[in-house]
């Protein structure tokens, strides 16, 4: 199942469904790459919220795709990490070191746009 | 456990205790119990039998003459259950089938005397009035042949001790399980995580942490910024007084979850003594915020969240502190 990206702006926003096998991973990180440049997107948010598990494939490519979006320009947040999977993930030894994390879309999107140097939603 | 009907609760126990056929097999091996012995406590059974109600009478009558074992016949009830167990307990000694069934049924009465309080120094004082009284009625049944009673009365004894055994064994458990409630209790409470301003929660820590404790921590640390979109968390620890490799790894792991969760984490309080043993073990928390105290981390939180907090120099009149 593919992950859909969609535009707001000069934000994509990746909404992960549900789980993923590897080689949707793999079709989602060559999508990200392909979209960053062809949007010409400053931002990229990937939400993870819908899922309950995140192994060390996963986490890795999640880290891939940061650093590929960043090599075309855009900063990655990963938002809406549940509590029991970031739980795990520290138990497991799983970072996601260097990417930002936010709490959920609204909080990924402020942090982008701070990050730009624009003014966010709140005051 | 108190709903559960007194069958249910022994299955209950008895599964808890791990009291299945192999443990009760393993039990009869330590007392020695043999198919030998079997065969000679058969040949009690009629002494037994003759003389229950007496030898139900003597081991209640001891406990009752002591103030320990007093409380066990406050209720009429329970002392006629009590006594109608015993019973069952001494025919069911001489029956010659020691299996689960039979173990299990034992623990009813020590549920009983669990429940009631009962001493076990008093409770085991009483079980060997009982077994004495047996042994004089034994003895004096089977004058002509001393010998072949004291064998008999001996192997009687060692059903007795297997039985002590299990009783024991579940007044114990069923102490520990107080115990063991009141240490979740304890722990529960000593984990609050408390929100002081808009998306800022403090994390007071105090006393020992252990990797029980600390994964319960972190669990109520990740729900709370969940419920409440945190984005700052101040934890404090003055109130922990030693932390070791260990203790430091927790709290990392507890910072790092939250992180992953989108909340920053700042940690207060470190004393001089912990942060002298901290460089002295080697232990490097640079990936920590830390700040000496727990007003410096407010004030930093403040700073993170874009709070000003000033002073007015006015106040509230007529505002008591415990209400203002």
């Amino acid at each position: 199942m593919p992950v859909p990206i969609l535009k707001q702006g000069d934000v994509l926003i990746a909404s992960i469904q549900a789980a993923l096998s590897d080689r949707d991973l793999v079709e989602f990180r060559d999508d990200v790459a392909t979209r960053v440049g062809s949007l010409r997107a400053r931002g990229l948010i990937i939400d993870v919220t819908a899922l309950d598990v995140l192994d060390s494939f996963a986490t890795r490519t999640l880290r891939g795709i940061a650093y590929t979006a960043k090599l075309r320009g855009a900063n990655t947040v990963v938002v809406g990490i549940q509590p029991d999977v970031a739980f795990a993930m520290v138990e497991l030894g799983l970072s996601l070191e260097g990417i930002a994390t936010a709490l959920d879309l609204e909080e990924g999107l402020a942090l982008l746009s701070q990050r730009s140097g624009q003014r966010g939603g709140r005051s | 456990m108190t709903e559960l009907g007194p069958q249910a609760s022994t299955q209950v126990l008895a599964r808890e205790m791990g009291l299945d056929q192999q443990n009760v097999e393993r039990r009869k091996r330590i007392v020695d119990l043999t198919s030998e012995d079997i065969a000679r406590i058969a040949t009690l059974r009629d002494v037994v039998a003759d003389h229950v109600d007496e030898f139900t009478g003597v081991f209640f009558d001891y406990l009752v003459s002591l103030d320990e074992g007093r409380a066990l016949f406050a209720n009429r009830t329970v002392t006629e259950r009590a006594r109608a167990l015993k019973r069952d307990h001494l025919l069911a000694m001489v029956e010659g089938r020691y299996d689960t069934e039979y173990a299990i049924k034992r623990l009813e009465l020590a549920l009983l005397y669990s429940k009631y309080e009962l001493d076990l120094r008093v409770f085991l004082a009483a079980f060997h009035h009982l077994l004495k009284r047996i042994g004089q009625s034994v003895m004096r049944r089977g004058e002509s042949a001393p010998l072949e009673a004291f064998e008999a009365f001996m192997s009687l004894k060692k059903v007795a001790f297997l039985d002590i055994g299990i009783v024991v064994d579940a007044i114990v458990f069923e102490r520990e399980r107080v115990i063991r409630t009141q240490q979740d209790a304890i722990r529960e409470l000593s984990t609050p995580v408390l929100q002081i301003r808009e998306r800022l929660l403090l994390l007071p820590i105090i006393g020992v942490i252990d990797t029980h404790r600390a994964r319960l921590i972190t669990e109520s640390l990740l729900k709370a910024i969940r419920a409440n979109r945190a984005k700052v968390v101040v934890m404090d620890i003055t109130g922990v007084a030693t932390i070791d490799s260990k203790v430091a790894n927790h709290l990392i792991q507890t910072v790092t979850a939250a992180k992953l969760m989108g909340a920053s984490v700042i940690v207060t309080g470190l004393s001089a003594d912990v942060a002298q043993s901290l460089v002295a073990l080697g232990i490097d928390l640079a990936k920590l915020n830390t700040v000496g105290d727990l007003q410096g981390g407010m004030e930093e939180a403040e700073a993170l969240l874009g709070y000003r907090v000033t002073l007015t120099g006015e106040r509230v009149a007529g505002a008591s502190p415990l209400v203002g």
